[in-house]
């Protein structure tokens, strides 16, 4: 393959090119990188390489094998923020096809540490690589999609940013399946498992680095014309990346960003054994999964609901329903726990879940609204740094407190309720960095007195 | 190009739809 045709010159849209083909390929990358949120069904066939039926001494532990996810998500974090400048550089298309290469690479590197039995080659492949992969591929589509979608920017990255809460859904049931069909009396299948989903998703993803293009300079939905009266925050003016930094409103988003993760991540790793715990007696095992994968699917289909309500709502009600929604929800929780209604829990984790994957997928287009299109992708890249704090803060809340509740002599069924409230603290701390978000002065704006960096 | 847009369009809601089935399946046993 060419360098030139992965180049951002090649990928310029021709006159009369529909706009709705670059979603498909914006899908096909997240549906793909998505699969993240379903590593946990390779956890306990990891710690069972030696023995296939049982871990043995020698195997590797629960905990070790559990790094493996947080190394990729840190991984995340740290790549979009250190690769957002050239992905908004280079364009789609190459961006989108180094983050397949990451990512299929990956798989095949952890197929080669299992098969040697060196867990430092899984941390390598799914880890590093992976997690180089998950960051770069996240944020690829997202300001082409901006740039396609002037006119409805919170439904265009709601689309793309669904497909990642939708990529769990696949991968859960495909890796079973595969492993089912793969496993023998000399392995457990995972190896196999690893090696095909390393080359299946490769080959989809190139779905999306085939069809993704970059509209013109000049282009403009046909018939929109740019309305004149704004809405409040949202700006005509452009901050560069380096500049967007140094503002108050990056950090105020940030705060955002993190608190609304943190206050469904968390609940998010513990929810089997959450509700399970809470409506003792109510709930067996079984129907427990169900519930994680409930909470999955509105985990996805807040993304796309949320993010086009915000085309009309503004992004800043939008938070501010997320915020005063979630804390009342979240202090009504110990209530529903105690009343035992499995409806009433369910519905109340349900929104709120739903609220987590419209925060994720409402935040491009805020900082769309903010800081201008011209550096949006590279932007949104550093602030995805408060998903990795939240990706610790969050799980470490909800388990740590519960564990300490515990140990204090407090029930289990109750051993969340302080937990609930301090996620209502953090939506406190959100609301108001929502609350104080203000349009960034004009001494950050960028002015064009040489050509527009990374545009 | 119309071909082209429905054919991406199936290549991605064709998996998430299996997903999504998937995932209700294992959901409704909540409620059961």
């Amino acid at each position: 393959m060419s360098s030139s045709f992965l180049d951002r010159e090649s990928t310029i849209a021709p006159p009369g090119y529909n706009r709705f083909l670059f979603p498909p390929a914006a899908l096909a990358v997240h549906l793909c990188i998505g699969q993240a949120y379903a590593f946990s069904t390779f956890n306990l066939p990891l710690t069972k390489l030696l023995h296939i039926t049982q871990s043995a001494p020698s195997d590797w532990k629960l905990t070790d094998v559990g790094w493996t996810f947080s190394i990729a998500i840190v991984l995340l974090g740290l790549s979009a923020a250190v690769f957002g400048s050239w992905v908004e550089r280079v364009g789609p298309r190459k961006s989108m096809f180094a983050s397949a290469l990451c990512f299929g690479s990956g798989f095949i590197v952890s197929a080669v540490g299992i098969h040697f039995h060196q867990i430092w080659l899984l941390y390598l492949g799914y880890g590093v690589l992976g997690g180089c992969g998950l960051g770069i591929g996240y944020i690829s589509p997202v300001s082409t999609l901006i740039k396609w979608f002037p006119d409805r920017p919170g439904m265009a990255t709601g689309m793309a940013i669904m497909g990642f809460g939708g990529g769990a859904l696949i991968a859960a049931p495909l890796s079973i399946l595969l492993m089912e069909h793969f496993k023998s009396p000399k392995s457990n299948g995972v190896l196999e498992t690893f090696v095909t989903m390393g080359v299946i998703y490769f080959m989809f993803m190139m779905i999306g680095v085939l069809a993704a293009r970059v509209p013109a300079a000049d282009w403009k939905p046909a018939g929109w014309i740019e309305s004149e009266h704004r809405k409040p925050l949202v700006t005509n003016a452009n901050v560069t990346v380096d500049m967007a930094w140094r503002t108050p409103q990056f950090w105020l988003l940030w705060g955002v960003l993190c608190m609304n993760v943190t206050a469904g991540i968390g609940v998010l790793g513990q929810a089997s054994p959450m509700i399970q715990e809470i409506l003792t007696g109510r709930v067996t095992p079984s129907a427990a999964a169900g519930f994680v994968g409930l909470l999955s699917l509105f985990n996805m289909g807040g993304r796309i609901v949320w993010a086009t309500a915000s085309d009309y709502l503004g992004r800043r009600y939008t938070y501010m329903v997320f915020f005063l929604l979630g804390i009342a929800l979240y202090s009504l929780v110990p209530w529903f726990g105690h009343l035992g209604s499995v409806p009433l829990f369910v519905a109340a984790f349900a929104v709120i879940l739903s609220m987590y994957g419209g925060g994720f997928a409402t935040i491009p287009a805020y900082l769309r609204d903010v800081f201008g299109t011209m550096n949006v992708g590279a932007i949104h890249g550093r602030l995805l740094t408060a998903w990795s704090v939240a990706g610790v803060l969050g799980p470490v809340l909800v388990n740590y407190i519960r564990q300490f509740q515990i140990d204090h002599g407090v029930p289990k069924a109750q051993a969340y309720s302080i937990t609930m409230y301090i996620m209502c603290a953090l939506l406190l701390v959100g609301f108001l960095c929502n609350f104080f978000m203000r349009p960034v002065n004009e001494k950050y704006h960028y002015r064009a007195l040489s050509p527009a960096p990374a545009t | 190009m119309r071909a082209r847009l429905i054919l991406l369009w199936l290549a991605v809601l064709i998996p998430l739809g299996w997903g999504v089935m998937k995932t209700l399946q294992n959901a409704l046993k909540l409620f059961n």
